[in-house]
């Protein structure tokens, strides 16, 4: 518990991932901007010939922004906020710092490596873990670096307690882990057949229905442990440091997130209601969905109570605009997520365009809005000068908000309307429409869709510019700011 | 259909366990904070004083940590 | 208890780690004996049509065409008899896709013939108007990998005991000395097809992949457990 003078936080690492994050979020939110616009022009899909396709193209754009853009936000805020929860420097263990380092490289390899073979076609075909087994392998590689740079910091942590964001960057790193491995589990066939055919390829352990079943267990927990978990490990740091104000309860935030960890895990299956995975299982998904609420609306609360009193700050700080607007629509999305796994419900959302609908409320609105929010407030502290511009920061909050709400708007009539169509009966009880009538029927909305993605995209260029610029020639900050960031 | 009957018991008897475990935490934490062996909302604070010079922020409780605490 | 776990974070770890991990041993691993029965008569893929269902991969038709079908009348009426766990025992991995941009696949086997489907890879909107679905034309020149085909037959004969024939062995000459027998099945299929390219290309001993897709696409549906459909 000395005081050393000389010692400083080494944010070398969380500046390599904060570099990615503005890359591949660039790179990911173009290709799924131009994926909407092919649905509403399919002429667009004649780009790049073979590679441009919607089909190619739309595990690509799922990829780069969960495996690019949003991990590289839950590196670079992790190795920013550990440090400064734990009390610890990266600078203070040489081991440390090269591991963090390494991994930075890794990750760069797979990354780039991925965006090139599934460019070219090798894919798993599952969703969320298209990657081939090299790249799985490579994967586990960096992960558990992950995991020794984490308990390594906190091996010699001075804070002794472990700030509730560290339980849910634990959380990630162990229920990542797990389910990774199980649902990649495959083997390469080459070996298997005495080196006949591709080196790449593999073929799933599981057949079927198993195969469905752990397939989704893993496809909606990935969304728990990498969408949900690390996020709300970033706003529980985040926004009580840039507002001054300490979480509204803490014991709240230790009690919702065991809730979380066991509820999760258990509402897997409602991604696979009325299919051919056994009955209970699939209520078994359905309850427990709805139970998932709880805990999720017990952080999301915290965080609105956390601004208790100190509401005029929404006002004057864009990020908290940013970070409030962010626990929102984590309500509006874990509110929407349940209703969509009712049975009755999802006879008629599943399959539509209502389920892309919902993941973006989320996705964007929830993830997008923390990391970049995060990303701001870090930038004044790793790089020492101020933000370059606050009103650019006011103007991209309510190009992409107005993004958002058209995406999901459009969306949701579009899933609903395409949902009662395949169902319409006339009164002889045939059905009424031919297939291609639900689909051309939703052209305005695919268009809408379109223009919503261009607004995100272009919030998000603002989001990369003010970035580059803070780094580069914004002014020189002489003190570390201690909670409100400042910015011109 | 042993395997789904054991399953049925494992199943029932893992919840009972996690709720008992999840209530009786929510009890445990109330409790230690009126006897005044803990005090998590300072806790909180750990995000907002989080200088690598400031003095670390624990549980008042008497810290019997030392050699185990450290993984 | 839980002041301890407070304190020593490798053991609160451990605690998550078993949270977590319940769900999944309560729910997934019972089912696997249950689940992974194939329907009586059930064959697996050939070897074209298991080269097929890569170019399906490749091309990611699961991001728009699911493969199955609920159990609705709407659905049944629309694309027949709905899904069953025991047809899906041969499918590493199950491709039942979570969206339907365009229809459900799991029978079009029994509906849609060669000659369709050749009309449609080429290009869409010539058989279905209004179609956004895009025209596959490089199907048509590409050459299916049948030889990664053929090491998928051999790993899930000899990992998984899927029912296949003697003649399906590891190395390199096995596969030689069974290659012709796939080539006769693409021959059946292209002499139903009217391209060119793709005609030439058979004759010299080469199958495209629009080739190896159609025959997966026919097997989709019934006719691989049920001799009386088409």
């Amino acid at each position: 518990m000395q005081s050393n003078a000389a010692l400083e936080y080494d944010y070398t690492v969380a500046k390599l991932y904060t570099y990615t994050a503005i890359l591949f979020g660039f790179v990911g939110m173009l290709i799924g901007t131009l994926i909407a616009a092919q649905l509403a022009f399919p002429e667009l899909n004649y780009l790049l010939g073979e590679y441009g396709t919607f089909s190619r193209l739309r595990p690509l754009h799922t990829n780069v922004v969960i495996y690019g853009f949003t991990v590289s936000g839950i590196f670079a805020t992790f190795y920013y906020l550990a440090q400064r929860v734990l009390k610890v420097s990266m600078a203070e263990s040489k081991f440390i710092m090269f591991m963090g380092k390494l991994q930075f490289a890794l990750y760069l390899v797979a990354a780039t490596a991925m965006v090139i073979t599934e460019l070219m076609g090798y894919t798993q075909s599952k969703e969320y873990a298209q990657m081939e087994w090299p790249l799985d392998l490579l994967i586990v590689v960096i992960w558990v670096i992950w995991g020794i740079v984490m308990f390594a910091l906190i091996g010699i942590r001075r804070e002794k307690a472990l700030y509730i964001s560290m339980w849910y960057f634990i959380a990630c790193f162990l229920g990542v882990a797990m389910l990774y491995l199980f649902n990649n589990m495959a083997i390469p066939t080459y070996f298997a057949a005495g080196g006949v055919g591709s080196i790449m390829h593999s073929v799933s352990m599981y057949s079927g229905t198993n195969d469905a079943l752990v397939q989704w267990w893993w496809g909606h927990n990935a969304v728990a442990f990498v969408f949900t978990v690390p996020i709300v490990g970033m706003i529980y740091y985040f926004l009580p440091k840039e507002s001054g104000q300490a979480v509204y309860s803490y014991k709240l935030s230790l009690l919702s997130f065991w809730g979380l960890m066991f509820v999760y895990l258990w509402a897997g299956s409602h991604h696979l209601l009325w299919s051919t995975v056994p009955d209970w299982m699939q209520t078994m998904g359905s309850i427990f969905s709805v139970v998932l609420i709880l805990p999720s609306w017990g952080s999301a609360i915290n965080m609105l109570l956390t601004m208790k009193g100190e509401w005029n700050q929404l006002t004057e700080n864009p990020l908290i605009k940013f970070m409030v607007l962010a626990s929102t629509f984590y309500m509006l999305s874990t509110l929407e997520g349940p209703i969509q796994a009712i049975k009755s419900v999802n006879a008629i959302a599943h399959f539509t365009d209502w389920i892309p609908g919902h993941v973006h409320d989320g996705v964007l609105g929830w993830v997008a809005f923390m990391i970049m929010a995060g990303l701001f407030h870090m930038a004044p502290r790793m790089f020492k000068r101020e933000i370059y511009s606050k009103s650019l920061i006011e103007a991209q909050f309510w190009l992409q908000t107005t993004a958002v709400v058209l995406y999901f708007t459009s969306m949701w009539i579009a899933g609903i309307t395409q949902g009662m169509m395949w169902r319409a009966v006339d009164e002889y009880g045939n059905l009424m429409y031919s297939f291609i009538d639900t689909v051309t029927v939703l052209h305005p909305y695919y268009a809408i869709r379109a223009l919503s993605g261009v607004l995100f995209l272009t919030g998000f260029v603002m989001f990369a510019y003010n970035m580059i610029k803070t780094m580069t020639s914004s002014k020189v900050l002489t003190e570390e700011p201690q909670f409100k960031s400042p910015m011109a | 259909m042993g395997i789904r009957e054991l399953q049925g018991y494992a199943s029932l008897f893992m919840t009972i366990v996690f709720v008992v475990a999840l209530y009786g935490y929510i009890v445990y934490l109330y409790r230690s904070e009126k006897k005044g062996e803990k005090d998590y909302e300072k806790l909180g604070n750990i995000a907002l004083d989080d200088e690598i010079d400031s003095k670390p922020i624990n549980t008042s409780d008497p810290l019997p940590d030392e050699k185990k605490g450290a993984k | 208890m839980f002041h301890w776990l407070e304190k020593n974070p490798f053991f609160f770890a451990v605690g998550v780690f078993l949270v977590i991990a319940f769900a999944g041993l309560v729910e997934i691993l019972p089912n696997f004996a249950e689940a992974s029965r194939p329907v009586a008569g059930l064959r697996p893929y050939t070897v074209l049509e298991l080269a097929g269902k890569e170019v399906y991969k490749k091309d990611n038709c699961i991001a728009c065409h699911s493969q199955l079908i609920r159990p609705f009348k709407a659905e049944t009426d629309r694309y027949g008899q709905y899904s069953l766990s025991g047809e899906y025992a041969y499918d590493r991995p199950f491709l039942w896709g979570s969206k339907r941009t365009g229809p459900d696949l799991h029978r079009v086997g029994n509906y849609r013939t060669t000659e369709w489907h050749e009309n449609h890879m080429w290009d869409p909107t010539s058989v279905v108007p209004g179609s956004i679905m895009p025209a596959y034309k490089h199907q048509f020149t590409n050459i299916a990998d049948i030889a990664t085909a053929y090491a998928e037959a051999v790993t899930v004969k000899n990992a998984f005991h899927t029912p296949y024939g003697d003649d399906i062995q590891p190395g390199k000459k096995a596969f030689e000395a069974y290659k012709p027998k796939v080539l006769a099945e693409a021959k059946k299929i292209a002499a139903q097809m009217k391209n060119k390219d793709v005609k030439d290309a058979v004759a010299a001993g080469k199958i495209p992949e629009v080739v190896a897709l159609i025959a997966y696409l026919n097997s989709l549906g019934t006719s691989r457990y049920d001799a009386k459909s088409k």
